[in-house]
């Protein structure tokens, strides 16, 4: 294996969320990405963020999790805050679900939610916006404009959709998070096609998609080692920080079959062995949706 | 570094005499590159060019047995850092760990604990390996009761964790015969310690804290006759044992430390988060993880992730093509179509039961290739699902004729509809989307 | 019964009721165009009712027509029954049309005239009773005399010694005798009156798949005397390989037999005719041709070759006597087939392996025979890899909206203006354009590309506001000739489907070559030299290939287009014994590599569905030239 003589970085620095100096209004603002080498070996100096996901429209939301955090399902603010100031998380991911409904047409939602959730967090925010071609174009920019100059992390660009983020990105300052199905090559690929569309490298997060524990997650964890392992030779359009979020992880018969008293402790122990081993493979953003395995994966990080 | 297959080639006869069982010596060359053959085949082979390719092609870290019997556990034997370059072979033994110090019922409550959990995931028995003795009582016969309680290594494996020689004395005069690990020889104790494993044929863990250390032990130890090594690093936090173990790891495979050429040993209980530290076992290199007992969730997820680590990534696991009830589906229940790659397979059957929603799920053989990369190589054609649906007898099922075929196949809707004669109708690219879309869509 | 009849030709036909257009078609001697096998899927069999009484779901297969059409009753013949008495008027795009058929010679010169059969004229002395051997002993040790094999190891065949005794007296013990080396020792083929040494004539036949190309050979002076090719008639029982097994299948092999003889009989005719020679008097024929086509034309059932665990009956080279096989030269000509090294790695490849001459050499060639199916062979005198692949039809015009094969009107190769974007093209016998060919289509992918009109997954830019890029009505598409350019009175484009499916079939072919290369440890640097043959192959614009990532990037000048790789490899077989005789041995050594048992192939291949690839470092000169393109073009300087 060749590799980088030890002045360049493998991975190259991604700043996410923006300050009052920087622009936005977040009280800190994170540097990703930044490694050398590999993961947790030597003078490994990434970052690490843990990310808690919440959402607009709790009716797909795994119901471990309903159970859990009460009635704040129903308040993405207040769940924001709370995964903040209670739960510990770095940041938050707010996805919006609701764009899942057929016909969706609430754009102005969109832009009140971002604002609403910007308003009670003081970090930096990841927004998973829609996935439909009809709509991503209006949703991206709602929540795009809405949060202009905060350097948000909008998801999710992928190789037959990757305009519309792009642009929002690009006319209000924000970073795109580029999914692709398990494949370094096609990683590889979107990386490139964003580039050409004139998305600048340190703005673009890889996403490589991560599929739950049990169910084929070994096919994630080797394809984020492979696209580390390219970073590290030296290829420029893989060298970017990855972000992992195992969502299918709560939604897992293991889980959904647990015993009540059970429940929440499965769906930790699943959800932190999944989001430990994906920052073993080089993710330096992973996201959860239990609260407390944001609390066990934070004191694993620090120790 | 391992060799080309040309360079292999250039060393043997070329008389593609086929008594290797391959068909040519070019394609024994190639098999011999990447370690899946052995340079014995080769018949012909003058015993110069044997030795040569023989020190580049065997397997760069040693297999070392620990136990006997139906439960013994096998570990070493790998060939690679990734397991994308090809895959691990040998998952590491879960030991769990008890104290000398324990009362009889502590003891035995977790040896029958480690000898039932049994986690049944996709056709294999998952299960924790052995158990793991501490002398801590500072007594030799402790320390021996209590490997005798263990089962004395005639059902479980054990490993004996001590650092006084008359303690191990008195456990091997019990365990001795079932291959026991011994933890660990030291620089100061490694000549009592080897003459006992030697003695008893058990393998033997060497400690130290660097690389260089640890390997002048083994090689001592290799020296006085013992054969079967492990290797403890003894690693003050996580980034420790993944910066130590992967070099540790790399010096073996690329051959330019042989003395380090021996599985790792870990143990968890020493770094503080005993999940984290069991994971990071199973991620990086170790042979043998010993872990205090810890919660059935944590034992099942870590069963599951060693699993998931070491499948084959050439051999995924693959769901047998066939059709699938999912709720218990009655006639007007839905088909969905969908591929025999696990992790798709797995998905939309989590979310699918998740939804309480009966149907039917008709999985095609597409070598265990995802939708999206099966479409792009022709792995997934209408031809296949017209055949599917016939063999399985799908129109036998349902009163309806209408098919619901995944996102990512919507550019094959056309040819899949002239082809089969059913209405398709394409579904959503996310699993997670399903429930919703089978709630709006679906009217018989 | 209902008669059908054909115009423009006003063939007429009598067919049962029920009967479909197709097959009254064939019963009438036209050769319709079928590519998927008359499954209803090409759309190429577009036939228009005038008048009488057919069934055809015409709504099922809208897709295929445009509204003029539909009102001149458009119909697929392959779907349509006929259920009366009926007039069909059949286009000229639906037929089998005259392809280009590469007839060429090369290299040859240096391979010295050794062929397997001679003639040896004898004047033996007339038997009496003090002399009482018997005739087939007399001629045999006379033809020993003047440099003959040894009498024991010629065998005779029964119908020469039927003869033997009449033309031995009637020559007044003059004649000439045909003996041929077989394996195993040599045969008699034949005794003429007198002397007939100076007329001794040999063949050579690429058995293809769609065409059968023949050369005459001379083998008394080692002279081409002429060519000829033909349509292989097996087409009417099917397009591709696959459907052809199937017809053999379904009871179809003797008839496939038949139609394979009598295409090369067809062939050799023309060929013979043209120099004068009778068909008697040829007494070799080396036949090239994939394993599939050589099991057919021997008659041997292909059937188990289709399905797991894929074998042939067959894989060495096989001799017979021309009358077991239906060839119409003389009944001992000695008909030799290519062995080959696997299914898919047929006596074809192991032609164009002798005709690259790579078996000779101590530098790297990787030999690409690209159709439909492609084969890929790298190596050198010391060792050589093999491994095939589907690339899919679309580069032969398959599955592509406007796409045809290499027939009149096909627009063969294009350049697009990067300002303008106007197209200039040149077409198949210079005749107004009627679709576009592999060539053409690889040529617009690489031009496309330049003018940055698609972006690396061959995603057309919408944003670009000009007339010729339009959504269309299944995809974004590109104009390449307007309606009133044409004869068919429809714009051709180019959609990004039938790009998508462009890049795809390259993918599968360039991973092919990555796969072949990282298995012998090789670079592409380290290839010395490319060489390219098969249908499509020939007609490549090279640098377009190398631009659009079919082939690996090597400097242009590597790259040969070495012609007709199979009559090229199928003439050193005939006119040289030795170089047959070492062609088992050559197939035998071949190393076989199964891409679908080779996980990281789905990884080059996945890889390689970019263009040019996803690892641009793999093409520094394209990464160049494409940097260059997208300053001049400027980041969306374009977009209105």
């Amino acid at each position: 294996m060749s590799e980088n003589s030890p002045d360049k970085l493998a991975i190259r620095e991604v700043r996410l969320g923006a300050t009052r100096a920087e622009g936005g209004t977040r009280e800190v603002s994170y540097v990703i990405g930044g490694d050398r080498g590999l993961p947790f070996c030597g003078n490994d100096a990434g970052r690490r963020l843990v990310a808690l996901e919440i959402c607009d429209d709790p009716a797909i939301w795994p119901p471990v999790v309903r159970n859990y955090v009460g009635d704040l399902v129903n308040n993405p603010e207040d769940w924001a805050q709370a995964a903040e100031r209670r739960y510990g998380a770095d940041l938050v991911r707010l996805n919006f679900t609701s764009t899942k409904k057929r016909g969706f047409n609430a754009f102005a939602d969109i832009a009140s939610t971002t604002e609403r959730v910007l308003e009670a967090t003081t970090r930096p925010l990841i927004i998973e916006g829609s996935n439909d071609p009809q709509v991503d174009s209006e949703v991206f920019r709602r929540c795009g404009e809405a949060g202009e100059g905060e350097r948000l992390l909008l998801g999710t660009a992928e190789a037959d959709r990757y305009r519309s983020v792009a642009a929002a990105a690009l006319a209000y300052g924000h970073l795109v998070i580029a999914q692709s199905p398990i494949d370094v090559n096609l990683a590889k690929q979107l990386n490139i096609l964003l580039r050409e569309t004139g998305v600048p490298e340190d703005r673009i997060v890889i996403d490589p998609y991560t599929g739950a524990l049990g169910y084929g997650f070994e096919y994630s964890y080797s394809v984020m080692e492979r696209i580390r392992l390219a970073a590290i030779a030296g290829d420029d359009d893989l060298a970017m920080p990855m972000i992992s979020a195992p969502t299918d992880t709560l939604s897992i018969r293991e889980v959904r079959e647990a015993a009540p008293e059970e429940q929440d402790a499965m769906a930790v122990a699943w959800e932190f062995y999944t989001a430990y081993s994906a920052f073993v493979a080089g993710a330096s953003v992973v996201c959860v949706r239990h609260p407390l395995t944001v609390e066990r994966l934070k004191k694993v990080l620090e120790a | 570094m391992a060799m080309k297959a040309l360079d292999i080639y250039k060393h043997l006869p070329k008389t593609n005499c086929k008594k290797c069982g391959y068909p040519t010596c070019l394609a024994f060359a190639m098999k011999l590159a990447t370690g899946k053959a052995d340079v014995e085949a080769c018949p012909d082979l003058d015993p110069g060019a044997k030795a040569l390719l023989g020190g580049v092609t065997r397997p760069p870290v040693r297999a070392v047995t620990i136990g006997a019997g139906e439960r013994s556990v096998t570990i070493g034997e790998e060939f690679v850092l990734f397991r994308h370059e090809k895959t691990f072979y040998h998952p590491p033994g879960i030991m769990v760990e008890v104290s000398d110090t324990w009362t009889e019922v502590e003891v035995r409550s977790v040896v029958d604990e480690v000898r039932e959990t049994v986690v049944h995931r996709v056709g294999q028995d998952l299960v924790l390996n052995g158990v793991a003795v501490r002398n801590e009582s500072g007594s030799a016969d402790r320390f021996a009761e209590t490997v005798r309680l263990a089962g004395g290594g005639s059902s479980l494996p054990l490993v004996l964790i001590s650092d006084d020689p008359t303690a191990f004395e008195a456990a091997l005069a019990i365990a001795g015969q079932y291959r026991p690990l011994i933890h660990a020889a030291t620089a100061d104790n490694w000549e009592p310690l080897a003459a006992l494993a030697k003695q008893y044929g058990s393998p033997l863990v060497v400690r130290a804290g660097t690389p260089a250390d640890l390997a002048a032990i083994t090689a001592k130890c290799a020296e006085a006759g013992v054969a079967d090594l492990l290797i403890d690093p003894a690693p003050g936090s996580l980034q420790g044992y993944i910066t130590v173990a992967t070099e540790i790891r790399r010096s073996a495979i690329e051959r330019t430390e042989p003395a380090l050429g021996y599985p790792i040993y870990l143990d968890a209980g020493a770094l503080g988060e005993t999940d984290a530290a069991v994971a990071t076992g199973i991620l990086k290199y170790a042979g043998i993880i010993v872990t205090p007992r810890f919660s059935r969730a944590s034992r099942e997820a870590a069963l599951t992730l060693r699993q998931n680590i070491y499948t084959d990534p050439q051999h995924p696991i693959q769901v047998t093509p066939g059709v699938y009830p999912i709720n218990n589906p009655e006639r007007d229940a839905p088909v969905l179509l969908t591929v025999n790659f696990s992790l798709t397979y797995f998905t939309i059957v989590g979310y699918l039961e998740a939804s309480r929603m009966p149907c039917h799920l008709l999985i095609v053989d597409t070598e265990g290739l995802s939708v999206l990369t099966s479409v792009a190589g022709g792995k997934l054609t209408e031809t296949m699902v017209a055949d599917a649906l016939k063999k399985f007898g799908v129109a036998d099922l349902v009163d309806h004729r209408i098919l619901i075929i995944p996102g990512y196949a919507a550019p094959l809707s056309g040819k899949i509809e002239d082809a089969t004669g059913w209405k398709v109708m394409v579904g959503p690219r996310d699993a997670a989307d399903l429930p919703e879309y089978l709630e709006k869509e679906w009217k018989t | 019964m209902p008669t059908v009849t054909f115009l423009p030709g006003y063939r007429k036909v009598s067919v049962p009721e029920g009967t479909s257009l197709l097959d009254a078609a064939r019963a009438a001697g036209l050769a319709m165009n079928v590519v998927c096998g008359g499954q209803g899927k090409c759309g190429k069999c577009l036939v228009f009712v005038k008048t009488g009484s057919v069934s055809f779901d015409r709504d099922k297969f809208r897709k295929f027509f445009s509204d003029p059409e539909i009102a001149r009753g458009a119909c697929l013949a392959c779907q349509t029954t006929v259920t009366g008495d009926v007039q069909v008027d059949v286009p000229e795009g639906s037929l089998i049309q005259e392809q280009k058929i590469l007839v060429e010679i090369q290299g040859l010169e240096e391979i010295p005239l050794n062929p397997a059969v001679r003639k040896y004229e004898v004047y033996l002395s007339p038997p009496s009773l003090d002399d009482t051997t018997p005739d087939l002993t007399r001629l045999l040790e006379g033809v020993e005399g003047v440099g003959g094999p040894p009498p024991n190891r010629v065998y005779a065949p029964l119908g020469v010694l039927r003869y033997l005794p009449q033309v031995l007296r009637r020559s007044d013990w003059h004649v000439t005798a045909t003996v041929a080396l077989v394996p195993g020792g040599y045969r008699l083929s034949n005794v003429d009156d007198g002397d007939t040494t100076g007329r001794l004539y040999g063949a050579a036949v690429d058995l293809g798949t769609t065409t059968i190309v023949v050369y005459l050979w001379s083998l008394v002076d080692g002279r081409i005397l002429s060519t000829a090719s033909n349509y292989n008639r097996q087409i009417s029982c099917g397009e591709d390989i696959l459907s052809r097994v199937n017809f053999s299948r379904k009871g179809g092999l003797a008839r496939l037999q038949q139609l394979a003889a009598e295409s090369i009989n067809e062939a050799l005719k023309k060929a013979a005719d043209a120099a004068g020679v009778d068909l008697e008097e040829i007494f070799e024929v080396m036949v090239a041709g994939n394993t599939v086509m050589t099991h057919l034309f021997l008659g041997i059932d292909p059937g188990y070759m289709i399905a797991e665990p894929y074998i042939p009956v067959v894989q060495r080279m096989l001799s017979t006597a021309a009358r077991r096989v239906g060839i119409a030269t003389h009944e001992n000509t000695g008909i030799y087939t290519f062995p080959a090294v696997s299914n898919f790695i047929g006596g074809d490849v192991i032609a164009d392996i002798l005709a690259t001459g790579m078996t000779e050499r101590e530098e790297v060639t990787l030999l690409i025979d690209i159709g439909t199916n492609f084969e890929v062979v790298l190596g050198n005198r010391d060792w050589m890899l093999s491994c095939s692949g589907a690339a899919g039809p679309a580069l032969e015009g398959g599955e592509v909206l406007f796409g045809m094969r290499a027939n009149p009107g096909a627009i063969e190769s294009v350049r697009i203006d990067p300002e303008t974007l106007t197209p200039t093209y040149t077409t198949i016998n210079g005749v107004a354009p009627r679709g576009i060919c592999g060539s053409g289509l690889i040529d617009l992918l690489a031009e496309l590309l330049r003018a940055c009109v698609i972006d690396r997954t061959g995603g057309i830019n919408l944003e670009i506001d000009h007339p010729r890029i339009r959504r269309g009505r299944y995809a974004p598409e590109f104009v390449v000739a307007w309606k009133e350019e044409t004869p068919i009175g429809k714009d051709i484009v180019i959609t990004e489907n039938d790009i998508k499916n462009l890049v795809m079939s390259k993918a599968a072919i360039h991973g092919a070559c990555m796969t072949l290369l990282d298995a012998a440890g090789l670079a592409p640097r380290d290839i010395e030299r490319v060489c390219l043959t098969g249908a499509f192959g020939n007609y490549i614009n090279k640098e377009n290939a190398i631009t659009v990532g079919l082939i690996p990037e090597v400097p242009l000048e590597r790259v040969e287009n070495i012609g007709n790789g199979a009559i090229t490899g199928a003439n050193i077989a005939l006119v040289n014994r030795k170089r047959r005789k070492e062609l088992d041995g050559l197939a035998r050594r071949i190393t076989y590599i199964e891409l679908n048992a080779d996980p990281s192939f789905m990884d080059r291949y996945t890889s390689s569905c970019f263009l040019p690839h996803t690892d641009l470092s793999l093409f520094p000169r394209v990464q160049q030239m494409l940097e260059a393109c997208r300053l001049r073009e400027g980041v969306g300087s374009r977009q209105g």
